[in-house]
């Protein structure tokens, strides 16, 4: 494995009696895309500033390139950053803008205009070169800020919630750029963001931070399939949780709760209160037999390709699965109340801690 | 606004009363001053409107010129001080943490409480050659003798042989410290509004781009709150400009400014049109400056700094 371009160690953020963060560590790889996830306020920003360099650490150290960036001023860190709000100075022109960071390096006049140009180009603006920042869309502004800290050619940019101030459809459209912006740039990429579809479609990589502390580190493949813990599972996409109390028989893991009596397939340690986590997607329905686990029809929530539907099984427990379109066209014409059987795959169950 | 026409009792009401007290004590004021600066007097009680311009081509007499010279330059290096002295200040009470911010705020509109003229009796008894500042100063003086001898230079009078207080009164010195005193406050509060407007990212993203806290104060931070920084210097420099009490009390009648020479012509000489045309010529250099400035913002504007 390659040295980690920055490297978190045991890194907390107080603020008076406040704890913003809590003994994090995190090594950031060189090339990739890294997503700070996690709800308002639990100190996605706070971590993010303190490797620009805009807050320093309680505790702990945070190494850029192996170096320790204790007491060194946000001005001397290798790193850019684009700035929730983008930060584009309005009393300056897009290639001024991009001009500013430049100039402080030092380069010659004739380098400054080369970068800036090319910079423009990465992102798409070099007809908009001359424009006033107020002249531009709120897309363009982002860009400008873009190609500001890009052509600084940092070892990392930092992202604070890059596509938050965006509408639904440029968003979507910015993810895959950015994307293709990393890739043909080549620098690390750390984005704050507090949107998991976000993180889970761009990052290589996803911290998930609750209350300052970190929940699970992985990719997202693994952060939807194998859970760490309740919050996660629940953070990240639809998920059923059934209270369950667990008891070793054998080598078997028979569990009791409101599925009956269940055995899993796949090995779990430790005996007593747990969570199993089904995604809505396991579980299956169809017409109501005789036998076996039943339920009463809820809400179709119809999404074009799939539905969302609601299922109540016996003992009052509501459920979620997800119906493909034939699956839905069925269940439609079953109608609302309508008893449905449900098939569980319990391979991809997860059984957590409580 | 445009339903007035429809509503046009309510409106009236609104209206007419401040429309009235305008017309009353303002638009007819200032016709009576425009009728005499194009009047003459006749004898000394007799003023007869002659529709002459002579009032107006003798303030180009040359004392007249030295003495609205004196005035802007005075008015000019005070504006200077004030927000040389007043930027750094809102700076401070901008960066303050919430908690001190109102009262730090306070502080600077607490001299508001107080009458302008006992304020600038105050600062008769700072600034006389007896007063606080020179104590001050001898005290300071004191020390620096008594270390000089101390290390054994006291026979060469490095410092001069006594204490020697500086006259501040009757000077344009105690006149400028007058003005900047008197006018602080209103260079502070505008710019300090303009900072607190000022979201801190850009001065962030000033310095993650490399610039230090210098660099960024003069490519970011000034030019993105020169409005308040060009309010602040309006809304001092144009009540200096016609300021009156201070001139009097501190300058001693040695430092005039316009304001004094023109109520000298309404109260002393009978030069009743000879004051009315320079009131009027005062007016006329605020209008300009006002004019220019809202120029300025405009185009300031249209470059995105509000
Ligand atoms: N300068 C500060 N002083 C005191 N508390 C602060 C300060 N900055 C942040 N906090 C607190 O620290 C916590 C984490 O803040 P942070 O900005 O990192 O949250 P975030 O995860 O970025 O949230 P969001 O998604 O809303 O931006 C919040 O509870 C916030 O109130
Ligand atoms: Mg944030």
């Amino acid at each position: 494995m390659p040295d980690p371009i920055i490297s978190i160690q045991g890194v907390s953020k107080y603020f008076g009696d406040f704890m913003a963060v809590e003994d994090i560590t995190i090594d950031i790889e060189p090339g990739e895309i890294f997503a700070l996830l996690g709800p308002s306020g639990c100190g996605k920003s706070t971590l993010l500033r303190m490797i620009a360099g805009f807050e320093d650490p309680s505790e702990g150290r945070v190494l850029i390139g192996g170096e320790d960036m204790t007491g060194v001023p946000a001005n001397k860190r290798p790193v850019n950053m684009v700035f929730q709000s983008y930060a584009v100075f309005p009393h300056m022109t897009v290639s001024q803008n991009v001009a500013y960071g430049l100039k402080m390096d030092g380069l010659p006049k004739a380098e400054i205009k080369e970068k800036v140009a090319e910079a423009l180009e990465q992102v798409h603006l070099s007809q908009f070169a001359a424009r006033l920042p107020d002249q531009l869309s709120g897309g363009q502004r982002q860009r400008v800020a873009l190609a500001r800290a890009l052509a600084k050619r940092p070892r990392v940019l930092l992202l604070d919630e890059p596509l938050s101030a965006l509408d639904a459809k440029l968003r979507d459209a910015m993810r895959l750029e950015l994307v293709k912006l990393q890739e043909s740039v080549g620098v690390s990429f750390v984005m704050v963001t507090h949107d998991q579809s976000e993180a889970l479609a761009m990052a290589d990589r996803v911290a998930v931070l609750k209350d300052g502390k970190l929940m699970q580190l992985a990719d997202p493949m693994t952060l939807y399939q194998k859970p760490a813990n309740r919050f996660v599972a629940d953070f990240i996409g639809r998920v059923n949780f059934f209270d369950v109390t667990q008891s070793t028989k054998g080598s078997a893991e028979i569990i009791a709760g409101p599925l009956g009596a269940l055995t899993l397939p796949a090995p779990v340690t430790g005996t007593g209160e747990h969570v199993l986590a089904l995604r809505p997607e396991y579980i299956r329905l169809s017409p109501a037999k005789e036998g076996g686990l039943t339920g009463t029809l809820g809400d179709v929530g119809f999404q074009g390709d799939s539905s969302i539907v609601e299922v109540t099984l016996e003992g009052g427990k509501q459920v979620q699965a997800l119906a493909g379109p034939e699956d839905t066209t069925m269940l439609l014409s079953l109608g609302t109340g309508a008893a449905v059987a449900l098939s569980i795959d319990l391979s991809q169950a997860r059984l957590l801690p409580a | 606004m445009e339903h007035y026409r429809q509503n046009l009792r309510a409106f009236a009401a609104f209206f007419v009363p401040s429309a009235g007290w305008l017309l009353v004590f303002f638009v007819v004021p200032l016709a009576i001053i425009f009728v005499y600066s194009v009047s003459e007097t006749i004898s000394l009680t007799e003023i007869k409107t002659t529709w002459t311009f002579e009032n107006y081509a003798r303030l180009l007499e040359p004392e007249i010129l030295t003495l609205f010279w004196r005035s802007l330059w005075l008015a000019g290096i005070s504006t200077v001080i004030c927000l040389c002295v007043g930027y750094p200040v809102a700076l401070v009470i901008a960066t303050a943490p919430a908690k001190v911010k109102p009262w730090l705020l306070l502080l600077i509109i607490l001299p508001f409480w107080t009458n302008l003229l006992i304020r600038t009796y105050a600062l008769l008894n700072i600034l006389g050659t007896r007063g606080r500042l020179n104590g001050l100063l001898e005290w300071i003086w004191t020390q620096g003798d008594r270390a000089l001898t101390f290390i054994g230079l006291g026979a060469y009078d490095l410092i001069g042989e006594d204490f020697e207080p500086i006259t501040f009164l009757g000077r344009w010195s105690g006149v400028i410290i007058g003005l900047v005193y008197v006018h602080l406050p209103f260079a502070i509060l505008p710019i300090y509004a303009s900072l607190e407007k000022l979201d801190r990212s850009y001065l962030e993203a000033s310095l993650d781009l490399g610039a230090g806290q210098w660099r960024t104060f003069r490519s970011i931070l000034l030019p993105m709150t020169m409005a308040g920084v060009m309010t602040a210097a309006i809304i001092t420099f144009i009540p200096m400009l016609g300021s009156f009490l201070t001139p009097a009390l501190l300058g001693r009648g040695q430092v005039d400014m316009i304001a004094n020479v023109i109520e000298r012509q309404f109260k002393g000489a009978n030069e009743l049109p000879f004051g009315s045309a320079m009131s009027l010529f005062l007016l006329y250099v605020t209008f300009i400056i006002l004019a220019i400035q809202s120029f300025a913002a405009s185009r300031g504007s249209r470059r995105g700094i509000k």
